[in-house]
């Protein structure tokens, strides 16, 4: 290595902006790469960045925050202005900032609690603002994708139907008729199996028109890209990779190109490594001709294909969406065989291709975050004008000695921009371990299908972001105390010498109404983040309908052309069941085509023996093929006639097991069992031979799907998941499956090797993880919420020591002194709550709305929640009550 | 009248200690590796050059700049070398724990 590994540059400008000295900066700094370089030798590069992070920020925090509080700062805030300097002088300012400096460290535990509690509701922030911009907002970030769309056959509203969805004929039609669109291309999936080169594994990959690289004006490193005559059939064994892949698994070799590497068991030429760039569509790595033959780009029936475009010169969505609709009419007319209900999207790519699940979700946690943000600004107005009103008597001697009101305000914001810009510094590595809990959040298998994965980290944007709502939080809760500054009565607080008394009006009921603000925020917020804790508890532990214990799973793809034979794929699968039958840990084992929770599904329109539909009439319903012995191992109940034997062969007649919901549907009230149905209006005749237990396939459907199984040996599907119930820990199977796989066919990948367990934790990790974040935020509004209520109360007794010594001194009892302050408390919880349960209401109706009934808002566990959240909010009041009550009256009436 | 011998802390006592034994070397990383590797214990950087300011505020210490070098990225090492008044401090530290430890070597050095 040529040159010496340098260290993150971002981590190290912080650390030097962090030391003020410059020789100290130089020393450190230089230090830290003397390490650095050191480790990046003995331990690599990767570690030693981690490393640096660490060591940068660790520093950082200690020489901006460190040096800060334990400063030499004078036992007592200077009181008098300098009098020789107009207050707007440059010196001015920075002794302004000095003296707000000091004033907060003679302070530390009430600096501390504020910094403490500002960053983590400012972490909170960050994190999950990051989480948006990078998979909501902005998940593709490569040049010009403002001017792509995805045009596809489903109706615009629909944020969760298929994008590849264009059938091959209405793709030319469109290419030819459209003039606001430019640079059509179309998609298809082909994740094609690598081998020869370590162990074969399965790639992410697409066959695309030859002019998909200049639609998304993406230009090759190496090489080139397609050209029109290698995507017809027998021209298109060529691929192009991405620069990850061949970085990854062919260490970046220059020569690969014109060379041929294994796919699917066939030679391919490479032809060109594309630029370091977004892997689209769908995480893509690498790239085939689409050659069809001229009978399937007729298919006009179905749609598959995920067709992308840019806009013309001059033309907008709106434009091309018109346009599109137009061209979508036409056909509607022309072919109603296939088209009559055809209809058409043309949505902005990112729009298009970000996960619009993760749309509501984000929103929530966003919502929940600024809440969090919103206490924490409220709790610490409430501290800041206690601590403004002890300082009355300040304030009034520098209003005495000639300080302008404008200067006094002016310092108490100074102070606010101080913890502001502490906590800004204490929230970013904070957030930075928040987001990277994130990233571990996601399991692997979806990160596929989760765009813009790779922005997730602590940027720029996230840092402006913070810095911005911090500094608008240090807006709001200063402003109230530097108005009370400037407000400061010179006389009446010398004439009163210190004397405590009530606290005036408006002081209470600021304070009183930004208490009782916390209350309410947080009965929302809590409300909200039980609701999402109950979703994901039913989701983990609820009923499945199967049992996921004990079961080892494989999921794989045979690629299509050694496979064409339906023969063949039996043969595979008999050659793996057998060598796996022998082991004794495993009790049954069986094949489906879609493992449930694994997040795919295939379905079928239903057209059942007696009613005539048409194809647009007819509903579609799970479709999937199984083995005999797939209810058993899975354990689903068969409830009526019998499951699927191995007399139900290729010739034998065609049959199914329908699940209940499927049977109730079509059948209710009668038995199913020989009952017949099909699957297009031509199509043979499938009887049914029994009803199965219904079983949760996917929780984010959140429904019994109607699902129909059909026996695997009458119609062998390319994908499968093998499953093998064991006895005992079902990973210890996971060997011999793998070698099972390997000897059935050396070039078979295994896409995932899991237990059902891990399959189900994966599908919910990151939900859960979220949901745990929501409710860390929830539990932390509470503590700040309780804080907020006990120390008004506490602070509104302290001012009233005098008045509860003279009442004591005149008799009153303990019961009524304590009534006395507790009063507040009430008014507090019960204005808090009733403005809270109005909210929480609200929030869980927006919720069940954007969670697809995910979450269901019942009365009584809110009700619950509301007398809890009372119930700890008057305790957190009467603590402090009792205490006043407690007083000595001779001491009260002498305190000065 | 010279100034008041300054009491050290645990830790400054070590870095002392580790200055002297480094001698033209003493700068922050040999010096963290050597207290670590001799007690054993993990030190934080930040710990040390926290130590470090404030032992040369006392003037027990006095540090020049090195000259800058390519493999710290063109920036120099900071020397540190013990001045008389970092010397009677640490005697005077190292005589009272002998102080208080006599008469107890047979609980000390035991294994």
């Amino acid at each position: 290595m040529s040159a010496p590994h340098l260290p993150p540059a971002f981590a190290e400008s912080l650390l030097r902006r962090s030391i003020a000295n410059t020789e100290w900066r130089d020393a450190v700094s230089g230090d830290l790469r003397e390490e650095y370089a050191d480790l990046a030798r003995r331990r690599g590069v990767a570690v030693a960045r981690r490393w640096y992070w660490r060591q940068a920020l660790g520093l950082a925090l200690r020489f901006s925050t460190g040096r800060l509080i334990p400063m030499v700062a004078p036992r007592r805030p200077m009181l008098a202005p300098d009098p020789d300097t107009e207050w707007h002088s440059r010196w001015t300012w920075l002794n302004d900032g000095r003296h707000a400096l000091r004033a907060l460290a003679a302070r530390p535990a009430l600096a501390g609690a504020v910094i403490l509690t500002l960053a983590l509701a400012l972490a909170a922030n960050a994190t999950i603002f990051n989480l948006a911009d990078a998979l909501y907002l902005r998940p593709f970030r490569f040049a010009g994708v403002d001017r792509l769309v995805v045009v596809a056959s489903a109706p615009e509203n629909d944020p969760l139907a298929d994008r590849s969805s264009v059938a091959p004929a209405d793709y030319r039609e469109w290419v030819e008729a459209s003039a606001t669109l430019t640079d059509f291309a179309a998609a298809d999936f082909w994740d094609p199996n690598l081998s020869e080169i370590d162990e074969p594994q399965q790639l992410a990959g697409f066959r695309v028109t030859p002019g998909f690289f200049r639609a998304i004006r993406a230009t090759p490193a190496l090489g080139r890209t397609f050209l029109d005559e290698e995507a017809v059939p027998g021209a298109d064994r060529r691929v192009v990779l991405s620069h990850g892949l061949w970085r990854r698994r062919f260490g970046g070799d220059p020569t690969l190109v014109g060379r041929h590497i294994r796919l699917n068991g066939e030679p391919h030429e490479v032809v060109g490594i594309m630029q370091p760039g977004p892997s689209i569509p769908y995480g893509a790595e690498l790239w085939a001709p689409l050659a069809y033959t001229e009978e399937q780009w007729r298919e006009r029936r179905r749609g598959w294909l995920l067709v992308v475009a840019r806009l013309g010169g001059g033309q907008s969505v709106g434009t091309a969406r018109a346009e599109m609709e137009a061209i979508v009419a036409r056909q509607r007319q022309a072919f109603p065989d296939t088209h009559a209900s055809r209809e058409v999207a043309v949505s902005g790519f990112i729009q298009a291709m970000r996960d619009e699940g993760a749309g509501p979700f984000l929103a929530i946690w966003q919502a929940a975050a600024i809440l969090l943000l919103l206490i924490a600004s409220a709790n610490i107005a409430n501290l800041l004008m206690a601590r403004g009103t002890e300082r009355q008597q300040e304030f009034a001697v520098r209003l005495a000695l000639g300080a302008s009101r404008w200067r006094l305000a002016l310092q108490v914001m100074f102070e606010g921009a101080w913890l502001a810009a502490l906590s800004i510094a204490l929230a970013l590595p904070l957030a930075a371990v928040g987001v990277s809990g994130m990233r571990r959040g996601l399991p692997p298998s979806v990160l596929r299908w989760v765009a813009g994965y790779e922005f997730m980290h602590v940027d720029w944007v996230v840092l402006g972001v913070t810095a911005l709502l911090g500094a608008a939080a240090t807006l709001f809760f200063s402003l109230m105390p530097a108005l009370q500054a400037s407000r400061a009565a010179v006389s009446d607080s010398l004439r009163q010498g210190g004397r405590t008394s009530t606290a005036s009006r408006g002081r209470r009921w600021l304070g009183t109404a930004l208490a009782a603000g916390q209350v309410a925020l947080t009965l929302a917020l809590v409300v909200g983040s039980a609701l999402i804790l109950g979703a994901v508890d039913a989701a983990v532990n609820g009923v499945l309908g199967f049992d996921k214990r004990e079961v080892m799973t494989a999921r794989l793809t045979l690629p299509e052309r050694p496979y064409v034979e339906p023969e063949a794929r039996r043969q595979f699968l008999a050659r793996v069941m057998d060598r796996m039958r022998g082991m004794p840990a495993v009790e049954s084992l069986a094949a489906v085509t879609f493992l449930p929770y694994a997040g795919a599904s295939s379905s079928r329109p239903i057209h059942p023996e007696g009613a005539e539909l048409t194809p647009a009439e007819a509903r579609p319903a799970d479709f999937q093929r199984a083995t005999p012995a797939y209810f058993e191992t899975m354990r689903i109940p068969v409830l009526e006639g019998r499951g699927l034997t191995e007399a139900d062969r290729e010739d034998g007649r065609q049959v199914a097991v329908v699940s209940r919901s499927f049977a109730d549907r079509y059948w209710p009230g009668v038995s199913a069992v020989g009952r017949r149905f099909r699957v297009a209006p031509e199509a043979p005749w499938i009887e049914v031979v029994g009803v199965s237990g219904d079983i949760m396939h996917d929780w984010f459907m959140n429904q019994r799907r109607p699902t129909f199984y059909r026996p695997y040996a009458q119609d062998p599907a390319l994908t499968m998941a093998i499953v093998v119930r064991t006895t005992g820990n079902p990973l210890d199977v996971a060997g011999e499956l793998r070698r099972a796989v390997t000897a059935a066919d050396p070039d078979q990948p295994i896409l995932e090797l899991r237990s059902m367990e891990q399959v189900i934790a994966d599908k919910l990790g990151g939900v859960t993880y979220l949901a745990r974040a929501l409710a860390a935020m929830g539990s932390i509004a509470l503590l700040l919420a309780l804080m907020g209520v006990y120390s008004l109360i506490a602070y509104l007794a302290a001012r009233r020591t005098q008045e509860i010594g003279v009442r004591i001194a005149l008799g009153a009892t303990r019961w009524q002194v304590i009534a006395l302050n507790i009063r507040q408390a009430l008014v507090i919880t019960g204005l808090g709550l009733a403005v809270g349960t109005v909210l929480a209401v609200a929030l869980g109706r927006v919720m069940t709305s954007a969670l697809f009934g995910l979450v269901s808002l019942e009365p009584l566990p809110v009700a619950a929640m509301v007398v809890a959240l009372g119930l700890t909010a008057l305790a957190a009041g009467y603590l402090p009550a009792r205490k006043a009550a407690d007083l000595d009256p001779t001491t009260a009436l002498r305190t000065p | 009248m010279p100034p008041k011998t300054p009491y050290l802390g645990e830790f400054e006592y070590a870095v002392l200690l580790a200055v002297i034994h480094l001698g033209a070397e003493a700068y922050a990383v040999p010096m963290r590796e050597l207290i670590e590797s001799r007690t054993g214990r993990p030190v934080a950087r930040g710990a040390l050059y926290t130590a470090l300011e404030r032992l040369e505020a006392k003037t027990c210490l006095r540090s020049r700049m090195g000259d800058p070098t390519p493999e710290r990225g063109g920036r120099a090492r900071r020397y540190f070398t013990v001045t008389p008044l970092g010397l009677r401090a640490l005697k005077s530290t190292h005589a009272a724990f002998t102080s208080l430890t006599k008469g107890l070597e047979a609980v000390l050095e035991q294994p």
